[in-house]
């Protein structure tokens, strides 16, 4: 759709960033054109400078930028030499801005609705309030925001974080602008809802008919929409292409190596070693339940029953990995602090090597978290800022046993050369290490009791994939060499499709699929598995469709859960019958078992799906 | 101000190829400051007079010579066996304030100790523990922070006899609320953080999370509490100017400048010369506290 004149054009722009007496330069010599209706991805890791460029279209080179030669053309005015009069016609009006993170780009102190109609008539003075209030609510409709009439009056806090997105992006629309600015909007999104609002940007530009400016940091998320990619590193722009054509055949050295480190999923591999034996399980959860109280906001003295998890089952067994995945709030974290017991469970039975946690007396526990660690999800705040890393490693030896200070302080050193910390970090405080260098404090202090099982919760997730393919290597080496079993616990599937044996997908604290790690990927027999891989930016061709696999809407509330199955109101599948019972985890035909209804009653997802969506 | 770097392997031992300890970088970089070493010397200056000069000197601090009463100091043309001059009474100046000092610190310190200890381990507890526990010793230290310092050591000294135990009961019993309250409100804060999770999974005892916690809480309030045994010396002298301190002949800053503040007309050098020494000591003890808190979080920003 490059039509004869671009709504953008970008010429030669060189812009410096200037700290101190130091001048550097952040963007050097970037051109493109923006067509009319056409989503140009503009893809680059942080740092290359997508940022100013966002900053540089809308116009805004202030301080401590520096505007250096070059041009930004909106059709055919140059917004850098436009006096602030003529910027202002153009900025917010022509062009629109979806900010990265909407939890701070709205008023908490006002409803959403209010704050969306005073933008309106910012820019449409003539325009009068009823008439406002009903465009903002046609809006809120065609962003598929649900009952927008009530939605208007609520705060942002009371909004979820893709339901704020979506409000973000009315507000950048009400201007009716010709070119939509998104900068990074679906970081902060889970996959499912990342997916939605992709959705919706393409479903928007055919009807608002807008140029769209897509920056991402991940090149599978610009591909998932753009028609055309460029790709920035190091401030120059390395390589425009049409997206299809970039991945088959990067041409710049940079993105050659961008698209080779994008992991695949779907690519047929020798499945991950299996070293389980069939001995007994090393961990068996039976049952569990977690329920939180908090207070109910809207009624005194009334609390809310939060179900954080609610009768999970499965079996772990000796030198497995076990994968545990799923989105933000379905209870992943909650248990795994159940499984490391620093929660207790309301129900259930959890069993440690054939004993049960709960009926250990102090001591046998003390002697079970020899064996079994939790590592916790963020690397800055899981180890205490103000102790010596080599001080932190200790600490494992001064809790359990009683040994002297030399032998703890070689034990030490030992397991910082075997994670690969230098030792002479020893005395270092953690302030200056990177996050994979935290990470491997971690590791050290729970590997230096030598346990038997270990927990990761999301511990690779912060880590780029260079690190994660490192420390993932030495996960390997130490499992060969001392027999480890471990659980991942991740919102990565790409990761948990390269080392799990075993998969476990969760939804609203349940777990409603378990199997073989090829089996999930490939014949997942949830209809929940199916939209989450359908909604995960990958550069491969994927077996699911997002269109035919999900559903608008997003999880229901763990608070007001709906009886049935959980599912059921985003599920493509979905018959009468499943709102009114709730399934269980059962085997089924295609060799998981899954917490389904339709699968269980021996349908195959796949032709239910086809089905529903020829009868839509 | 020079500053250690991480490659200064000279002092690391070679075996092991460490830095050296967090404790001792600290150490190093505070001592190199200027106003560290100016409070450093001005201290010890002060601790060594404090302690030779009642030895050396002939005068005695109870003795009265009333021939000699009220003699300015001799920069203001006295004789040099009464430095600072001599009170009322013709006791040396000197000598009264020196000792003066020495209780009045003494007394400050053992007060400050007190209310820091009971206080960050009742804050400590509340905070960590919370629940029933944490209402009742908040409500304990609310009960305590109702009654102010003038009618609680009025009760106490009166109906017991001043002694220098008794003002150090009553001014750490004033002054602990203060520390169990801001404790508390640093323990809630940082009880939640991720790693004190991480000690719980590794099995540590509340206990000792809660001395892996003291250690990032208690510097900062430890500093303040070095700037309250000022405030400590002053409210000494408060008990003492009022006549329920230490009580006389003993000297302590509070009874001198008491006795002295009758003759402010004449000889104003009796009341004002323990203040001068009050002064000087405080702000040797502030100098260290403020260099040592500049290289604690020059440590935790990473920079040594």
């Amino acid at each position: 759709m490059t039509a004869a004149t671009p709504v953008l054009d970008v010429r030669h722009l060189s812009v410096d960033v200037i700290r101190g007496g130091d001048i550097r330069p952040v963007l050097t010599d970037v051109s493109f054109t923006l067509g009319e209706r056409q989503i140009l991805g503009v893809v680059g890791e942080s740092g290359s400078g997508k940022s100013v460029l966002a900053r540089a279209v809308m116009g805004s080179v202030i301080a401590p930028l520096r505007h250096r030669s070059g041009s930004v053309f909106y059709r055919g005015s140059d917004l850098l030499t436009l006096p602030p009069q003529g910027i202002h016609e153009v900025r917010g009006r022509k062009i629109g801005y979806i900010a990265a993170d909407p939890g701070n780009s709205f008023d908490p102190t006002l409803p959403v609705g209010q704050q969306l109609v005073e933008k309106l008539r910012a820019v449409q003075p003539r325009c009068s309030h009823s008439a406002a209030v009903d465009q903002v609510l046609s809006l809120l409709e065609s962003v598929h925001i649900p009952s927008a009439r009530m939605r208007f009056h609520e705060f942002p806090f009371q909004y979820s974080g893709g339901m704020l997105q979506r409000a973000m992006i009315v507000d950048a629309l009400l201007a009716e602008p010709d070119v939509v600015i998104a900068d990074n909007i679906t970081q902060s999104l889970d996959v499912t809802i990342a997916a939605q609002v992709v959705r919706l940007l393409r479903e928007l530009r055919d009807r608002f008919r807008s140029a769209i400016l897509y920056i991402a940091n991940s090149l599978p998320v610009a591909c998932e929409i753009a028609d055309e990619i460029a790709v920035l590193s190091g401030g120059r722009l390395v390589e425009q292409e049409p997206s299809d054509i970039l991945i088959r055949q990067p041409r710049a050295e940079y993105t050659k190596r961008l698209v080779q480190s994008i992991p695949r999923i779907w690519e047929v591999r020798e499945p991950p070693r299996d070293l389980a034996s069939d001995a007994r399980p090393i961990l068996t959860v039976r049952g569990v339940h977690k329920t939180y109280f908090v207070n109910d906001r809207s009624r005194l003295f009334h609390r809310q029953a939060v179900r954080a998890v609610q009768g999970v089952q499965f079996e772990i067994f000796p030198k497995e990995n076990f994968g545990l995945v799923g989105e933000s709030g379905c209870g992943k974290s909650t248990l795994s602090r159940l499984l490391s017991w620093i929660e207790t469970p309301d129900r259930g039975t959890i069993l440690f090597e054939g004993a049960d946690i709960k009926s250990m007396s102090g001591r046998q526990r003390l002697a079970m978290r020899r064996r079994f660690q939790l590592l916790l999800q963020d690397p800055f705040a899981a180890i205490p800022p103000h102790v010596p890393i080599g001080r932190t490693i200790e600490e494992p030896l001064r809790i359990h046993y009683t040994l002297g200070r030399s032998v703890r302080q070689n034990l030490v050193l030992d397991v910082m050369r075997e994670v690969g910390l230098s030792v002479a970090d020893y005395e270092r405080l953690p302030v200056g290490l990177s996050a994979g260098q935290r990470q491997r404090v971690n590791i050290a202090r729970a590997l230096i009791l030598q346990p038997k099982l270990l927990i990761l919760d999301e511990t690779l997730s912060s880590l780029d994939q260079a690190e994660q393919g490192r420390l993932l290597e030495l996960f390997d080496q130490l499992q060969h060499q001392y027999g480890l079993t471990y659980v991942f616990i991740s919102h990565d599937l790409s990761l948990v499709r390269k080392v799990c044996t075993r998969v476990a997908v969760m939804y609203l604290g349940k777990i409603v699929e378990l199997g073989a790690n090829p089996t999930i990927f490939f014949q997942p027999n949830h209809p929940y598995t199916r939209a989450m891989l359908s909604a995960v930016p990958t550069l491969e061709a994927k077996p699911f469709n997002s269109a035919e696999c999900l559903l608008e809407g997003e999880p229901p509330s763990p608070i007001n859960l709906p009886i049935g199955c959980g599912f059921a109101p985003r599920c493509p599948v979905a018959v009468r019958r499943c709102s009114e019972r709730t399934p269980e985890l059962q085997s089924v035909a295609g060799g998981t078992a899954a917490a389904c209804l339709v699968a269980q009653h021996g349908g195959s997802i796949g032709d239910a799906v086809y089905a529903a969506t020829r009868h839509r | 101000m020079s500053t250690t770097s991480p490659t200064d392997a000279t002092s690391a031992s070679l075996a092991t190829a460490k830095e050296r300890s967090a404790a001792r970088r600290m150490w190093a970089v505070a001592s190199s400051y200027t106003q560290f070493r100016i409070g450093l010397t001005i201290f010890v200056i002060l601790a060594i007079v404090t302690i030779v000069w009642p030895l050396l000197s002939s005068a005695s601090a109870t003795k009265l010579m009333i021939a000699d009463r009220a003699m300015p100091p001799i920069f203001l043309g006295g004789r040099w066996d009464h430095i600072l001059g001599t009170d009322q009474l013709g006791r040396d100046l000197l000598l009264r304030s020196l000792i003066g000092l020495q209780n009045s610190i003494a007394i400050a310190l053992a007060a400050v100790i007190l209310m820091f200890v009971i206080g960050s381990v009742i804050g400590m507890i509340a905070g960590f523990f919370g629940g029933w526990l944490d209402i009742i010793l908040m409500r304990l230290t609310d009960a305590q922070l109702s009654i102010p310092l003038i009618i609680l050591a009025i009760t106490i000294l009166t109906v017991s006899r001043p002694t220098p135990a008794g003002v150090i009961l009553v001014l750490a019993l004033s002054g602990w609320p203060t520390y169990s309250r801001v404790t508390r409100s640093i323990t809630l804060s940082e009880r939640r953080k991720e790693y004190v999770r991480g000690a719980q999974i590794l099995g540590a005892s509340s206990f000792r999370i809660m001395l892996l916690m003291a250690q990032l809480i208690l510097p900062p309030i430890a500093f303040v509490a070095v700037l309250d045994v000022a405030r400590m010396m002053i409210y000494e002298a408060i008990l003492g100017f009022i006549g329920i301190g230490v009580q006389p002949p003993i000297p302590s800053f509070g009874n001198v400048m008491a006795d002295g503040r009758k003759y402010l007309i004449n000889a104003w050098w009796i009341a004002t010369m323990p203040g001068v020494l009050l002064f000087t000591s405080l702000l040797s003890i502030n100098l260290m506290g403020a260099s040592l808190e500049r290289a604690r979080n020059r440590l935790y920003k990473g920079t040594i």
